[in-house]
């Protein structure tokens, strides 16, 4: 009867062939699995097995700092900054970039220091702006992250806020400090007044975040008005007087402590310009700008001169301008004489655009009243020096690009006369973005160039995606291999010497120089065995004779923003670092170390064979005996591989310079390959646990043998004391629990600094201590 | 030597008259038999070069190869005269030559008898070989246009008409070639043609068109096919659109339905604009309002809801192959569907949100509509799905010979391939996502037939010589966003009416030719004008279809219009799409459908790409596209078995019917009185109350015993939950609420 009458119902109003008369509504079934969800598991398992369940992991632990709470602060004022990371222990110091940036830790009630936590002053006189983090640790410094600093008040999300009902209030002119929750979208809601202007600006991956920011500006209902996914920010007139609401998700949802974010809500009066909120630099802006290139250009783009039309300039030209509105093409008319060479220099990209600028040189010509136009140039890109990564099946570049999309090359005039030149951007067709501006340098040869380097990344085992932030942590007895490449400007084509100052006690550095016409250096930092513990600012630089002046000019160092196991799966994002620490630990030493064997200049006749005994030092076990070493050098032809085994305390490198065909001179040198370590991870901590669990476990005996006491003195004494035993016996035996908790605590920490300290496989860059070598002519006999 | 005799033929020639009729002289003319005019007609009516038959691609059949259609008529004279060593025919005695021996099915051949012995046609082949086989005459007129008589017309239900198809050459000529020409009734529901050109039109009143083709060359018989009905009123015109329904139902004799009730209306327009139920408190707020335009009013309320932009998203991220091959997609695939949803919210101008995909260069992530180029790499696809995409011509069949159905050939496909020449591709960080940009040079695309390199050209339109340094396809875009395009505006307004009235004015919607012509064209032509006018305004164009009385007719037919199925003499209701059935049964029963790597709450429509039709039977079931074509017909509309049981009995229903927060188990545990609560259930559903006699099948229901497995009364919470879970997958299950209506 029930099925009848439901039938009734559904079938009320039906029209149409999707009858499903007949049926019975009570007896719905349910559907039977077809795949035992342990089953589904272990399928999906396999499709998504991390690299860590790897037979070998790749590179050793390095400390990173990843994430700090709040990500910045108001000038001037103090507050409490969460820190978290990898491979972190024995915090000692939070180091910023800014000597007007300090850290203290942060100490509970009894004075004892919190882990992780520290009280930062940011002082009344540093400049608004971004800056660094970093934590020396046992292992030395870590890897950055960027803390801001600005000028507006600051608050930090600090509840749940996933639904319209559970905004977050903001007030306006504030910056919030959130982490982005995961597969959900953050509200705020802020109140404002009619005609007001308020801008919403979210800084994500101008500060290291993961966040491909998503920003929402809603009415009071959650309702979209606008929406900015592109970085940029929304710029809103308030229609009417109430309260408003800001969303913020990731692009594809995803959120976690890596997807931190800094929202402002600003105002300001309408036609003022509002900056962006300050980010960090890409790798390719570090050819940017020209050493003594003015701040401003001295000529600026004539935006009223209508499309088609010429601005007429003069050589030579600095000037800015706007590929502004969509495809638009600006054009310049100058004339020049033939013979005479410029170069011409653009920057887009580099000033953070995403742009990509092209130039067309045309000569122009009036023949019988009609215009004639021979093209002279066409300028594009500034290619990397090496091969980047292509994030394939396995290494095949390094994962940084010191490319760039922007112009750098040489105009040669042919004939005298007008010439018209038109800049455009090839990304430019369809977009109508007022804040692609682009500097254009037309100069005279100024030789120069631009220096960027890398710890250096290199194949550690088939299939190996990795591009790991690698601080110059070192341990005693390792030496470290930056790579280095270099723009040249306008022509300049000498060698570049490398140099490196202000290391630590006991670190040298080698620079195996960029030579004559070549763009890739190698920079090899070095610790000794026994240096000790230490940490200091250094400074990379290159030096070069350019038209009989020594010119020093700055090496830029970049990094990851994140450690990225497999490159396919996620786009390693690098960026320029603010300063170059270095440090030493102290404590823990490289697996292996190899050395030539005396400190010394090696000598040979030019055509002999050159041997270099090495001595080696093997501080743990490793896979396989024999290690592949390559050699780094300059200017001595490709020394071939050779092999050595690391279970004998000695090798020798023979260098046949008669294959090389290696010409007289002196030569810096090293050997590198790769080494698998079965390396124990901090293997003092177990020590450390099994004395702090020997102690847990006396304190438990020894609190419970005074509980026991005392509830057996609380039976035999007198009836009037036995309350006031009995409540310490009671105590007694509260603190033994106590006690007893503590010991549980211990036995897993140790277990889990022993599971941590069991012997893993772990490849590795082994590079040997550099040594010279003076090649002599031949003996005149 | 072979003979070439002179032989006379009688032709018999057409003309018109002024009053349109046909008149027939019988003139003669001796000429020359020609294979171009004379020969090629009748392969093509016996079907020698279809596709599936001598001009299959590949060979043809048995080394025998024709050009489709005859299109190439001199390489099929070579085929038929030069090759196989001359054994396709005997001049020395025509009737044992291949071609006809076959043909007429005196020795084995595959495509049975063609050339019957003793037919006209034969009796022409025969005398062509005896006349020598020459190719064409000298001086020979080419055809140039082919005429149908009459071109439009009325004709009676269940009457005939018979056509008279008549090609006219360069010389003035005319021929009449009724019985040579290709007959093909575009509207098959409602007309058959005959292959002798004899229209019957069948008893469903509305408006036929007929394809007459003839060696290359095409027209287009049109007619009507009236009820008669005596049309005494119709709705108040409230626009446009209601000028042209109403006076085209006129015309044809069919009285339209009534306007239909507000709470149809209300769930109608927000189904059609926002892909979703309305909510109870709109339901009842539309109801309470007593505004003569709150029509109107909810129409400017849906338009400004981001449910609109997420709607209309889902219908475009198919379209433009939106596809997740790879995990790796996400990224690409999420900021496309974004910029396709944000543009629809922002109301960006139709024209500009082509041009942005169109030419679009850079990398996904700062120009999402890039990832357009890389799901659609070859430019051959390039052009082909822009052109059917945007303007409603399929060029596919261009590509390797002339269009069979239009104008279009080879020159035209590849000239126009010629806008995607300059594509500059640089691979990125991201696997198989290169970035894109313009490749500076002389644009321009090989004809592969001939290897003549083509400048840019639009459909036949010249878009003037573009320099080196200008990416093509912003001239195309022009092209395609002047006011005079031919194809844009008409291809994106029919898009759309067919979305809201379920039947395009072109049917295919993508399928835009002279041969295929509109069943209102003075409405589709205002509506085009009304589209180009406001600025490609999106909303606006959604605003007045919707604003509409032709819309809001209602769903039930008179005695008049039940047959009617394409004169919009009332509302076609069609079943909710997958995605928004999906949210519908979301809202009925109070709960989510989670999809993976979105925020809890998204709704189906607002999916961003096809990969959750993989984790979802109910969007498999219910035919949510994969975003591998570029058609409509890709989203499967049709009811399925499948379905049923799915709503009837899966797992999914009947978990959500028992979910602990969901409305079923709610209104359980809700102390109202149940007439409040069927109230209620009624509005989400239908946006309506329920009818007196569903509220007392519901309370009777609610109120009476339920037993359970082993046929004892079950106590009394767990029975009122089973009744209201019962009843709410009573009505889910119900046409109402399954259907837009």
């Amino acid at each position: 009867m029930k099925t009848d009458a439901l039938s009734q119902l559904a079938r009320l109003g039906d029209n149409s062939p999707l009858a499903t008369k007949g049926r019975v509504a009570t007896t719905r079934t349910t559907l039977p699995l077809l795949v035992p969800p342990c089953m589904l598991a272990c399928l999906l398992g396999l499709a998504i097995m991390p690299a860590a369940v790897w037979g070998q992991a790749v590179c050793l632990p390095a400390p990173r700092l990843l994430t700090t709470l709040p990500m910045g602060g108001q000038v001037g004022s103090q507050i409490e900054v969460t820190i978290s990371g990898d491979n972190l222990e024995e915090v000692e110091e939070l180091h910023f970039s800014h000597p007007g940036i300090i850290a203290v830790p942060v100490k509970d009630a009894q004075g004892t220091t919190v882990p992780n936590r520290f009280l930062v002053t940011i002082a009344q006189d540093c400049p608004p702006g971004v800056y660094e983090a970093r934590v020396l640790s046992r292992l030395g410094i870590s890897s950055s992250r960027v803390f801001s600093v600005g000028n507006l008040p600051e608050v930090t999300r600090d509840k749940p806020n996933t639904t319209l009902n559970t905004a977050f209030s903001l007030a306006l002119d504030t910056i919030c400090n959130a982490v982005m929750t995961n597969q959900a979208v953050d509200h705020y809601k802020f109140t404002a007044e009619q005609g007001q202007r308020v801008i919403v600006d979210c800084a994500a991956g101008g500060i290291d975040s993961k966040l491909q920011p998503v920003v929402i500006l809603a009415n009071a209902q959650g309702g979209d008005l606008l929406v900015e996914r592109r970085g940029g920010s929304i710029d809103f007139q308030i229609p009417a007087t109430g309260e408003y609401v800001v969303k913020v998700h990731d692009l594809t949802y995803k959120g976690g402590a890596p997807y931190f974010y800094r929202l402002a809500l600003r105002t300001a009066p309408v036609g003022q310009s509002v900056p962006s909120l300050p980010g960090t630099r890409n790798v390719n802006a570090f050819s940017w700008p020209p050493p003594g290139l003015p701040e401003l250009a001295a000529l600026g783009e004539d935006e009223t001169i209508a499309a088609g039309q010429a601005q007429q300039i003069t050589l030579p030209v600095d000037l800015s301008g706007r590929f502004y509105p969509a495809a638009d093409v600006d054009t310049y008319e100058f004339t020049a004489s033939k013979g005479e060479v410029w170069w011409v220099e653009v920057a887009s990209e580099r000033l953070g655009r995403t742009t990509d600028p092209a130039i067309i040189v045309h000569h122009v010509a009036q023949e019988n009243g009609v215009e004639k136009l021979t093209e002279v140039a066409e300028l594009n890109d500034i290619p990397s020096p090496i091969k980047v990564s292509s994030n394939g099946y396995s290494y095949d570049g390094p994962p940084y690009n010191a490319g760039s999309t922007d112009i750098l090359a040489k105009l040669e005039i042919k004939q005298d006369g007008l010439h018209r030149l038109e800049i455009y951007d090839l990304f430019g067709g369809t977009r109508t973005d007022p804040r692609n501006e682009y500097r254009l340098i037309i100069r005279k040869a100024a030789p120069d160039f631009a220096l960027v380097g890398w710890a250096l990344h290199m194949n550690l085992r088939n299939g190996d995606r990795n591009a790991l932030s690698k601080p110059i942590a070192l341990r005693g007895g390792s030496t470290m291999a930056m790579e280095v490449l270099a723009i040249r400007r306008d022509g300049f084509n000498g060698e570049i010497q490398l140099e490196v100052e202000g290391l630590p006690a006991g670190v040298t550095a080698t620079g195996i120089k960029i030579p004559a016409g070549e763009t890739r250096g190698i920079v090899l930092i070095t610790a000794d065995s026994d240096a000790p513990r230490g940490m200091s600012l250094a400074r990379l630089h290159g030096t070069a004779e350019i038209e009989g002046v020594q010119t020093k000019r700055r090496c830029f160092l970049a990094s990851m923003k994140w450690p990225v196991p497999d490159a396919s799966q996620e786009i390693p994002q690098p960026r320029l670092e603010l300063e170059v620490p270095v440090s030493v630990n102290g404590s823990e030493q490289a697996p292996l170390t190899i050395t030539p064997a005396t400190h010394q200049v090696w000598e040979a006749r030019a055509g002999e064979k050159l041997t270099i005994p090495l001595n080696i030092i093997s501080r743990c076990d490793h896979s396989g005996t024999t290690v592949s070493l390559s050699t780094f050098c300059a200017g001595m032809g490709r020394v071939p591989a050779f092999d050595i085994n690391i279970t004998q305390p000695t090798a020798e490198a023979v260098i046949d310079l008669a294959a090389l065909k290696t010409p007289p001179g002196e030569y810096q040198l090293a050997f590198y390959g790769s080494a698998v370590a079965k390396y124990r991870y901090h293997p003092e901590a177990v020590t450390q646990a099994e004395q702090a669990l020997l102690l847990a476990k006396q304190e438990a005996e020894q609190l419970e043998a005074e509980a026991k006491s005392l509830a057996e003195l609380a039976k035999s004494v007198m009836e009037e004391e036995r309350a006031n035993v009995e409540k310490t016996a009671q105590e007694a035996m509260e603190n033994h629990k106590k006690a007893v908790a503590r010991m549980k605590a211990a036995e897993q920490a140790l277990q889990a600094a022993t599971s941590k300290a069991k012997p893993k496989d772990i490849v590795d860059i082994v590079v040997s201590t550099p040594c010279s070598i003076r090649v002599l002519p031949v003996e005149n006999k | 030597m072979i003979s070439r005799s002179c032989f006379l033929v009688i032709c018999t020639v057409a003309v018109l008259t002024g009053s349109g009729r046909i008149l027939v002289h019988a003139s003669e003319s001796a000429r020359v038999i020609s294979f171009r005019n004379d020969i090629t007609p009748i392969l093509t009516k016996a079907g020698c070069n279809a596709g599936s038959c001598h001009a299959k691609a590949g060979g043809g059949q048995n080394g025998f190869q024709l050009s489709v259609l005859g299109y190439e008529p001199r390489e099929d004279y070579e085929s038929i005269v030069l090759e196989g060593r001359g054994r396709r025919l005997f001049p020395a005695a025509a009737e044992q030559s291949l071609l006809l021996t076959k043909g007429a099915g005196k020795v084995s051949h595959g495509g049975g008898i063609r050339l019957p012995e003793g037919s006209a046609n034969y009796e022409l082949v025969k005398a062509w070989i005896n006349q020598g086989m020459p190719f064409e005459s000298p001086n020979e007129p080419t055809l140039i246009s082919l005429e149908v008589h009459p071109g439009k017309g009325i004709v009676a239900r269940g009457a005939e008409q018979q056509l008279q198809a008549i090609a006219v050459y360069s010389d003035g000529t005319q021929r009449d070639v009724t019985p040579l020409a290709l007959y093909e009734s575009n509207t098959d529901g409602l007309a058959d043609v005959t292959q002798a050109g004899l229209v019957k039109a069948r008893d469903i009143p509305g408006r036929i068109a007929v394809m007459v083709r003839y060696q290359g060359k095409v027209a287009v018989f049109t007619a009507a096919v009236p009820l008669g009905a005596p049309v005494d009123s119709v709705p108040p015109v409230r626009n446009f659109i209601d000028e042209h329904v109403f006076a085209n139902l006129r015309e044809i004799g069919i009285p339209p339905s009534p306007v239909c009730d507000d709470a149809t209306f209300l769930r109608r327009v927000t189904l059609d604009i926002a892909g979703r139920l309305p909510t109870l408190e709109e339901a009842t707020a539309f109801a309470a309002n007593s505004s003569a335009d709150k029509r109107d009013q909810a129409i400017e309320a849906l338009l400004g809801s981001p449910h609109y932009a997420d709607y209309f998203a889902s219908k475009w991220v198919p379209l433009l192959k939106n596809r997740r091959d790879d995990a790796s997609d996400i990224t690409s695939n999420f900021a496309f569907h974004a910029w396709i949803r944000d543009s629809l919210l922002a109301n960006v101008s139709y024209d500009q949100m082509v041009r942005e995909l169109l030419a679009a260069t850079g990398t996904v992530v700062e120009n999402p509509p890039v990832a357009w180029y890389k799901r659609v790499k070859d430019p051959k696809e390039q052009l082909e799905d822009v052109a059917q995409l945007f303007l409603g011509v399929r060029m596919q069949c261009a590509q390797c010979h002339h269009h069979p159905f239009e104008r279009w050939s080879q020159d035209d496909y590849y000239s126009f391939a010629a806008f995607f020449s300059q594509i500059g591709r640089k691979p990125t960080a991201t696997r198989n996502e290169d970035l894109i940009f313009h490749k500076r040079g002389l644009a321009k695309a090989n004809n592969v037939k001939t290897g003549e390199a083509l400048v840019p050209a639009a459909l036949g339109d010249s878009v003037g010589a573009i320099p080196a340094a200008l990416d093509p396809r912003l001239r195309l875009a022009d092209w395609m966003s002047s006011p005079e395009n031919p194809f844009f505006a008409k291809a994106l307004v029919n898009r759309y009416w067919k979305h809201f009235f379920k039947r395009g004015l072109i049917e295919p919607e993508d399928d835009i030719r002279d041969t295929n012509p509109p069943t209102n064209p003075e409405l589709l032509a205002a509506l085009e004008r009304h589209f180009i006018s406001s600025g490609y305004d999106l909303k606006e164009l959604v605003r007045q279809m919707t604003r509409s009385h032709a819309y809001q007719l209602s769903v039930m037919p008179n005695e008049q219009n039940l047959l009617d199925e394409q004169n919009y003499s009332r509302f076609y209701a069609r079943r909710l799409q997958a995605e928004v059935l999906l949210d519908a049964i979301d809202d009925l029963t109070g709960t989510n459908t989670p999809f993976a790597n979105l925020p809890s709450g998204t709704r189906a429509i607002a999916l961003p790409d096809n990969s959750y039709n993989r984790s979802s039977k109910f969007l498999q079931v219910f035919g949510r596209p994969n975003s591998a074509s570029v058609c409509e017909c890709e989203r499967v509309q049709s009811s399925s078995l499948a379905q049923s049981l799915h709503l009837i009995n899966s797992a999914e229903m009947k978990a959500k019917l028992a979910l602990n927060t969901g409305r079923a188990m709610r209104l359980a545990q809700d102390a109202r009185p149940d007439e409040e609560k069927v109230t209620e259930l009624y509005l989400v559903a239908f946006a309506r109350p329920p009818k007196p006699e569903e509220l007392n099948i519901a309370l009777e229901y609610l109120q009476a015993p339920v037993l359970d497995a082993a046929g004892q009364p079950m106590d009394a919470t767990a029975a009122r939950r089973q009744a209201w879970q019962d009843l709410c997958w009573a009505i889910l299950n119900s046409k109402e609420f399954l259907f837009n209506h």
